[in-house]
């Protein structure tokens, strides 16, 4: 539903593609329209009243050929906009990158229906060699199969469970509602049993999977939350990280509160630290080219893992 | 004002330019609309240019030519209806269907105003398991104009790490949450990919330049999608690494099983993982903290052990 005032553009625009529909209607309950379009009957009413009040000599009054009776819209023969204005460029990216990832999607079939319309949207766009990699890792496929099948029914799935903040795997009973991708991660949105809340889960990091038998309510498909969201609480402590060069794009890879330049290309930067699991994970991939200021007591702890994972290493060369 | 709404005068405007059989000066477009552009010449010429804009704004192709003749020097308006109208897709029911799912399940924000021009409408995300797998697309605002000079083979030029680049847009790619734009960069005279997010200002199609499309460009090809492949004098270089049963099972799903070269009677797994790309590969095997060790070869576990012991002694 549409609120507060709507520019001159926007109504013009909704009239554009609300006109040829409703001619090739011929006839719609108003409320249709509305629905249909996100309007309120009376902005619809308005707008087509006003588009029926246009024209050009000598068809001022005749041109578009629109009146509403007892909630009904009627259109008479089409003289003007009886085919939509052409796809803006913002129109016709959001159709075939749409289109594109969906192809990706697990189960897409290329000579399927989407396949097939998708070349004869770039017949009329232009071939365009716009490409969305959503890459699959091997094990992960099947998996992502069974969680769709799971969705269909509401099944209640056994699952094991790599915790990364733990660094553990605990079994937990979900019931899988959406299956999404974001930044290249596949994750799954679940009613989780044992917390009983509706949690997102990394799909790379479900170990097994089997069939309790059971089944949940089905329900609307919830949104997509990513992991990265998780972040945003702010109850989260925070640790502050002086980045040389190579380590910088940590603060494009991560959720940052705060980043301060300093000279030769070292950066300050503040982070919610989800786990520090996560921290220790950071640190010892980032090396040398890390440093923590703040907290005081964080400030070993890239040391502390490297002897951690050094010890390992000590010994023979096969690493026994 | 004049006492007409301006969404009346908008359409009025359109209507007149749409029918037009000859470019139409702003007297004459004023005489035809009677009593909708008044006033003093330069408040009409205000009046009318913020309109022309308007329609532009929404999409309509408004040509403009300097007449000749007994109007010689007199800007002439009018809109190519072929230009205007929306070509005809020709979709199947079945086609349709598939592109609103296509729209349901990664809710661009143009997608339903998409939709309604293919006489479509958007479907709700309860109808079934159709958009039980989505993706997330990243929006940017100069996405749309590289697609549309992509598709119309013109070059753009846009603002990058401080410099202005003039490039001839081959394709775009979206790999792990970023959008790419690969073309041919006219300064360096070679392929190059940039970040679409780190553009710094508007994307500049230049209508005047076109450039044919090389045979076998692969987008996809631009640069390797693991990182651990990538640079390095051996593509195919690959280290062996021990993971412990803990992670095991993880990490066979990731890597493949054809990638496990030996399983330990206690559940561990050793597994053949490339390392062209040291640093990445680094990165890779320490994200698994102490449930993982390289076992070879020795230059590469080398490098990994002085790597930790130079954190140690910092």
């Amino acid at each position: 539903m549409t609120t507060g005032r709507r520019t001159a553009e926007e109504r013009l625009s909704r009239l554009l593609v609300m006109l040829p529909w409703l001619m090739e209607q011929g006839e719609v309950p108003l409320a249709d329209v509305a629905r249909r379009y996100g309007m309120s009957e009376a902005d619809v009413a308005r707008d087509l009243e006003l588009a029926a009040m246009c024209g050009l000599p000598p068809f001022v009054d005749e041109m578009i050929d629109v009146f509403i009776d007892e909630g009904t819209v009627f259109v008479g023969i089409p003289r003007l906009f009886t085919r939509p204005l052409r796809l803006t460029a913002p129109e016709g990216f959001a159709l075939v990158a749409a289109g594109r990832a969906a192809m990706q999607l697990p189960g897409a079939d290329p000579g399927g229906p989407l396949g097939r319309g998708l070349d004869k949207l770039a017949a009329a766009l232009g071939d365009d060699a716009v490409v969305v990699d959503l890459p699959i890792a091997p094990g992960v496929a099947a998996t992502i199969e069974e969680l769709r099948a799971a969705i269909t029914t509401a099944a209640r799935l056994r699952v094991e469970y790599w915790t990364p903040s733990r660094d553990e795997v605990s079994a937990r009973t979900i019931t899988p509602r959406r299956v999404f991708n974001d930044r290249g991660e596949w994750y799954v949105v679940a009613d989780d049993a044992r917390s009983g809340e509706r949690r997102t889960f990394r799909v790379d990091r479900i170990e097994s999977l089997e069939p309790t038998g059971e089944h949940g309510q089905l329900e609307p498909v919830p949104a997509a939350v990513a992991e990265r969201d998780w972040f945003a609480d702010a109850g989260l402590r925070r640790v502050t990280l002086r980045l040389q060069p190579p380590a910088r794009w940590v603060v494009e890879r991560y959720p940052v509160d705060d980043v301060v330049e300093r000279r030769g290309g070292v950066v300050d930067a503040t982070f919610p630290v989800a786990s520090e699991r996560w921290l220790e994970r950071l640190l010892v991939r980032l090396g040398p080219d890390v440093e923590v200021r703040a907290p005081r007591e964080w400030r070993t702890l890239g040391a502390d893992v490297a002897r951690r994972v050094l010890a390992r290493y000590a010994g023979s060369g096969s690493g026994e | 004002m004049a006492g007409v709404d301006r969404v009346e005068r908008l359409t009025n405007l359109l209507a007149l330019l749409l029918e037009t059989s000859r470019p139409l000066t702003l007297v004459e477009i004023a005489g035809e609309l009677a009593g909708q552009y008044t006033g003093k010449e330069s408040t009409r010429r205000a009046a009318f240019e913020r309109d022309k804009a308007a329609l532009r704004e929404i999409g309509v192709p408004i040509d403009t030519t300097v007449l000749t003749g007994g109007q010689a020097g007199v800007s002439g308006y009018w809109i190519d209806r072929d230009r205007y109208e929306l070509t005809d897709l020709h979709l199947e029911p079945d086609e349709m269907r598939a592109l609103q799912v296509a729209v349901a399940a990664v809710r661009p924000t143009q997608g339903r105003q998409a939709l309604w021009k293919l006489g479509l409408d958007t479907i709700e995300g309860d109808a079934a398991g159709d958009v039980a797998v989505t993706a997330t697309v990243p929006e940017l605002p100069g996405l749309p104009a590289l697609r549309d000079a992509s598709a119309r083979r013109h070059t753009v030029t846009f603002p990058y790490r401080a410099k202005h680049r003039r490039v001839d847009p081959y394709g775009l790619l979206l790999r792990a949450g970023f959008w790419y734009v690969v073309g041919h960069d006219h300064e360096h005279g070679e392929v190059r990919t940039y970040r679409v997010d780190r553009i710094e200002g508007d994307v500049t199609v230049d209508e005047a330049a076109t450039f044919d499309r090389p045979p076998g460009i692969d987008v996809r090809a631009a640069f390797p999608s693991d990182p651990k492949e990538l640079g390095g004098s051996d593509a195919a270089a690959v280290a062996v690494v021990r993971v412990d049963p803990m992670r095991a099972a993880g990490v066979e799903r990731e890597l493949g099983p054809d990638r496990v070269v030996a399983r330990g009677g206690d559940g561990a797994i050793d597994v053949a993982v490339p390392c062209a790309n040291v640093p990445a590969f680094r990165s890779w095997v320490l994200g698994l903290l102490d449930h993982a060790v390289v076992l070879g070869p020795a230059d590469v576990r080398a490098a990994v052990v002085d790597w930790l012991t130079s954190m140690v002694t910092a």
